[in-house]
């Protein structure tokens, strides 16, 4: 039971609370760049969400397994990065074989992933966090996906109602967006504390 | 690159101001902007971070240029982000050996400088096409352009949250310093304005 | 035969440079890792230092062949830093690192107590992640002095008043983040203590 809430809770933390997008500023160059329409950034978030719950599990696996066991540590940021450009490949062939239709949208943005610092971050995260047990990487690794398709799909809703409304020349495109990024992350602000 | 420039020291001015400027990382083209929003609620942090990618963009330039032309096609990108990876690594260890309380303040903003689009954009746009000199001159332009956005950023995120630059007060006594100035807040809006600060100023030049 | 050759033409460049890179990162790790290593007994020796001024030296449990395992505010058990402050062959106190969550993220102190583990000798914050102006104050030196002598038992929150006996006196905006702290020092205390009077490192109460 209490592993159970254990995973629960930082399920939410992760989505919530340490939303990697709000609080750790990872992930902003897709945030920025592709956030104009929502159903593009929900494809995107969900390779994503893909991509970072494989990576995640893989190199908490191999931390553990490999790198530790046999004082490799230094090479892990080598290895880390390896394992997610091999993930992202994975993902590329799979949607292109089995959803063309979905391959022809994402366009250039997935092999951009392997450079999405959200995934490398999070798997720095679960080593920092010092997480020591499989489940609870893997359930941080899928929330923290889920963190950044929520994010990126609040942000594209906001910016398709921005086309309309009327923004001083200067600040069209990247700063609106960053400002109302930055008030965003005042609203997620409210969540903390929340998990005691 | 492609413009005639009078003479090879014009070439190599060119590119050197490119990056301070006309091509700025973070202002211009938009690159880098998760270390420029994470290390910056203070200058020291935010100089240390852009020595460190100064460090790590001129090595990866000159390896990446050295071997341009054994590089095949599809193993590319491997091979820049390899490199890219060790350079990073060299870089985290040599600051936590020399500057143990930076590389904890920075955590691990550090070795997410091998996703930072700069690196690998400067190898494949830059590095990937040109001699060794030129390389290494984009290089230091585009990292020296990168620290001084990143210390204008931290410079007024600090001013406005603590009344100080580098530790040492500044501020008059009845400023009342704003904390969410240190918070994502500020600098998702401080960068934002920043930017349309710039927006406005080029569009009068031009 | 062929495809042999054919791989080794295209991929012998990011063989022969990851050799290279390998070589690169065992010489620089080679070269730094004690002075890295140095520095984090360092940072452990100034905080706790600070903390019981009078030990010179900071010995890690294991090195007394002892192991303090106890039940983290997560749930599950794990093994705690316990470092024994000595001068020569006088002990005078603990200190162990202890961690649990604040109003953010995790908060990570160093917590020092007496030698019979009967008054909190002091804390200082490791890492956390509070809200600049209000919860990082836990950090500042107003808010930690209150801990000192205060006795090595449930230690209790307060908004407003004095903070005599057991009582500490919150951070005002930053309840949350003071509640934390004393959360986790009533914690790790009281389970550190049982632990080491089972292991008949201190004596237990009752005796004394």
């Amino acid at each position: 039971m209490s592993t159970l809430n254990t995973l629960l809770l930082g399920f939410i933390s992760i989505v919530l609370i340490n939303n990697l997008v709000f609080t750790k500023f990872l992930g902003i160059c897709p945030y920025l760049g592709v956030s104009g329409r929502i159903d593009m950034a929900f494809g995107m978030g969900m390779a994503v969400t893909f991509v970072v719950t494989l990576s995640g599990t893989l190199t908490w696996l191999i931390d553990h397994l490999i790198l530790m066991r046999m004082g490799l540590e230094v090479t892990r940021y080598v290895c880390f990065i390896l394992v997610i450009a091999g993930a992202v490949q994975l993902v590329e062939m799979y949607v292109r074989k089995f959803f063309p239709s979905l391959y022809e949208s994402f366009g250039i943005f997935l092999p951009l992933i392997t450079t999405n610092c959200a995934i490398l971050g999070l798997c720095l995260f679960i080593h920092l966090w010092g997480i020591d047990n499989l489940p609870e990487a893997v359930v941080l690794s899928f929330g923290a996906g889920i963190g950044f398709t929520m994010a990126i799909c609040i942000m594209a809703g906001i910016r398709e109602n921005l086309n309309l409304a009327d923004v001083p020349e200067c600040l069209k495109g990247a700063p609106i967006t960053l400002i109302t990024a930055g008030l965003l992350t005042l609203a997620f602000m409210g969540f903390a504390g929340m998990i005691r | 690159m492609t413009k005639n420039s009078d003479t090879t020291a014009g070439i190599y001015k060119e590119t050197l101001l490119a990056g301070l400027w006309r091509e700025n990382p973070v202002f211009r083209l938009l690159l880098g902007m998760c270390p420029t929003l994470a290390v910056t609620a203070a200058v020291k942090p935010a100089l240390t971070m852009g020595l460190s990618v100064i460090f790590v963009l001129v090595c990866s330039n000159i390896v990446v240029s050295l071997m341009r032309n054994l590089l095949k096609p599809h193993l590319r990108i491997l091979m820049f982000t390899l490199t890219i990876a060790t350079f990073v690594t060299i870089a985290d260890l040599f600051l936590k050996a020399f500057q143990p309380e930076m590389s904890e303040t920075l955590g691990p903003y550090v070795p997410l400088i091998i996703v930072n689009c700069i690196i690998i954009c400067r190898a494949e746009a830059c590095a990937s096409k040109n001699n060794l000199l030129v390389s290494i001159i984009d290089a230091v332009g585009m990292g020296v352009g990168f620290t001084l956005t990143l210390c204008v950023l931290a410079g007024v995120r600090e001013l406005l949250s603590t009344g100080m630059i580098f530790e040492a007060k500044v501020m008059p006594d009845w400023f009342v310093p704003w904390a969410a100035m240190s918070m994502p807040v500020g600098a998702f809006i401080t960068l934002g304005l920043l930017l349309g600060l710039v927006n406005k100023l080029t569009k009068g030049k031009s | 035969m062929s495809k042999i050759k054919y791989f080794v033409q295209q991929s012998w460049l990011l063989i022969v440079s990851s050799f290279c890179f390998g070589l690169l990162l065992a010489i620089a790790n080679a070269a730094w890792s004690p002075i890295i290593e140095q520095n984090r007994i360092n940072k452990l020796n100034v905080l706790a230092g600070r903390l019981i001024p009078k030990a010179k030296d900071f010995v890690p449990l294991e090195e007394l062949g002892v192991e303090i395992k106890v039940k983290l505010l997560k749930g599950e058990k794990k093994k705690v830093d316990v470092y024994k402050a000595v001068t020569g062959d006088e002990c005078f106190g603990w200190t162990f690192n202890a961690v649990g969550p604040g109003f953010q993220d995790k908060i990570e102190l160093i917590i020092a107590v007496d030698k019979d583990f009967k008054t909190i000798a002091g804390f200082d914050v490791l890492a956390s992640n509070e809200s600049p102006g209000t919860g990082d104050k836990i950090k500042e030196e107003d808010f930690r002095t209150q801990f000192k002598a205060k006795p090595a038992a449930k230690l209790e929150v307060i908004k407003s008043g004095e903070a005599r006996d057991n009582k500490i006196l919150a951070i005002s905006g930053a309840t949350i983040s003071s509640e934390a702290v004393v959360k986790i020092i009533n914690h790790y205390v009281k389970e550190v203590k049982e632990e080491m009077q089972r292991k008949g490192l201190i004596g237990n109460d009752k005796e004394q």
